[in-house]
């Protein structure tokens, strides 16, 4: 899902919305928010970002234990997948109050 | 010409004497057509008979000469000498196993590993059919791949992993547990799953990949073990949607 | 009697070997991408206070350094794309009866496809 998703995501939040301007701030603004409000767009952001945030947990735990620190794995385990846990749960909320 | 000569650096240590493991050096003739194994047993034969080391097949089949040939794991049986000719040669026994003596290592818990994914069809009916159980081509090309295996362990020596996770049961015996659920005879994967969905077991890979790398046979351990982790993340939410469904 | 000796893995085996390092080189794109999407859900978050809010947020987008950081995100996540595209072959491997199909064609059909569609989705639907 990352991988599908991510590029595209960066390249918009990146170039298109700081660079592309249609001259009026307030309308871009509008249009930006009618697009992240349409419940499909919603409803993607979420499952992408849930399946990504846990990914990378997974992931940066395990870089954790390969570069030497296995001995406490388990707190990283705690650390790393509770992250991402908060982080979902701030989507949810984000996304459900925009 | 005649009497061009290779050096090998071989691993020495002895469980009953009281010196560190050792690397010892061997000058051996050198002949295009030998193979690091050739080179071992004329050291076993002419300079050293001390010297100990596993072998049978000497044609990559039995897979009970694999070392670390300066640093990879590799059948000694396969490695030519002139791909190393004139710099010297090291060879170590495979690494991620207790060395018993020399380049000899211990199976033990490998072997108990292969066992503990329960290899063999499994039936919910205990009647065995008249004759044998059919299979098709295909049936039969879903599995083949991970059914080449030859317990080399060549694998569980490129794996970074098993270092730190000791009861890590590994490339081949995950894709020796994956051949049987993949198998259409076999009926036998949820009691598999056990032993293979935790994180001594396909989530302790993160997917170096250098089991596929360095197999012999092109089992592709690796591939078995991510396609392992889809089924058992598959059953995870059946188990977590559809608890009241069957399993 | 020592008994059987124990050889440890070498604790530094991620920098001892190209495959090692590359291994390790695309584990680390999951900080970046890890860190983008803190920033996303920030960035909807100011979306949701009010134009206000997230205006200031796009001017400070425009930074040069902010810039730098999304592009160093955008070529970590392209690394993890395609190194990861290239591995569905082995984790998702397609058939045709006993065929395997070649590894290009499933890593195109399943990977980079979809991935094309899906990037050509969001961009269409951002720029229309
Ligand atoms: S999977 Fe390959 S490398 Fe591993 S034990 Fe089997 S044949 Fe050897
Ligand atoms: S001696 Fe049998 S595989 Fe090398």
């Amino acid at each position: 899902m990352a991988a599908l998703f991510m590029p595209a995501f960066i390249v918009v939040t990146g170039l298109v919305v700081p660079f592309t301007t249609g001259g009026d701030a307030d309308l871009d603004y509008e249009r930006a928010h009618q697009v992240v409000t349409w419940w499909p767009v919603r409803i993607v952001l979420f499952v992408v970002v849930f399946l990504s945030l846990f990914h990378c947990a997974h992931r940066i735990r395990h870089i954790l234990m390969d570069l030497g620190l296995r001995a406490v794995s388990t707190v990283l385990a705690v650390f790393c997948y509770s992250g991402a846990a908060a982080g979902t749960v701030a989507a949810l909320f984000v996304l459900g109050t925009l | 010409m005649a009497d061009r000569r290779i050096t090998l650096e071989v691993f020495r240590y002895r469980p009953d004497g009281d010196g560190e493991a050792t690397i010892q050096d061997y000058r051996v003739p050198y002949h295009e057509h030998w193979v690091v194994l050739d080179a071992l047993n004329w050291i076993k034969d002419h300079a050293d008979g001390t010297l100990s080391f596993r072998w049978s097949c000497r044609m990559g089949v039995c897979g009970s000469c694999g070392m670390m040939v300066n640093g990879e794991p590799r059948l000694t049986c396969a490695v030519f000498l002139k791909d190393y000719y004139p710099s010297p040669i090291r060879v170590e026994p495979l690494i991620n196993f207790p060395v018993e003596r020399d380049l000899v290592i211990s199976m033990d818990d490998f072997l108990a590993k292969l066992q503990a994914v329960k290899p063999w069809l499994i039936r919910d009916d205990e009647e065995p059919p008249e004759g044998e159980y059919r299979q098709t081509p295909s049936q039969l090309a879903q599995y083949k791949q991970f059914s080449m295996c030859i317990n080399c362990m060549l694998c569980y020596a490129a794996c970074p992993e098993i270092d730190g996770i000791p009861d890590f049961l590994g490339p081949a015996a995950i894709a020796l547990a994956h051949r049987y659920n993949l198998d259409s005879r076999d009926q036998g994967q949820s009691q598999r799953q056990e032993a293979l969905g935790g994180e001594e077991a396909v989530w302790g890979c993160t997917f170096v990949g250098e089991c596929t790398a360095v197999c012999p046979k092109n089992v592709d351990p690796a591939g078995a073990i991510q396609q392992a982790k889809v089924a058992s993340t598959k059953d995870w939410y059946r188990h977590v949607l559809l608890p009241w469904g069957k399993r | 009697m020592r008994g059987p000796l124990r050889r440890p893995f070498p604790r530094d085996w991620f920098v001892r070997k190209g495959a090692y390092r590359r291994f390790m080189v695309r584990e680390m794109t999951s900080v970046f991408i890890g860190g983008y999407i803190v920033f996303l859900l920030v960035w909807l978050y100011r979306m949701g206070q009010g134009p206000e809010q997230y205006q200031a947020l796009v001017e400070a987008m425009r930074h040069p350094l902010a810039v730098a950081l999304h592009m160093l995100a955008l070529a970590a996540a392209m690394y993890h794309s395609i190194t990861w595209f290239n591995l569905t072959p082995a984790v998702m491997p397609l058939r045709i009866g006993e065929d395997r199909l070649p590894n290009v064609v499933v890593a195109i059909t399943m990977g980079y496809l979809p991935w094309m569609a899906v990037s050509g989705a969001i961009l269409w639907g951002v720029l229309r």
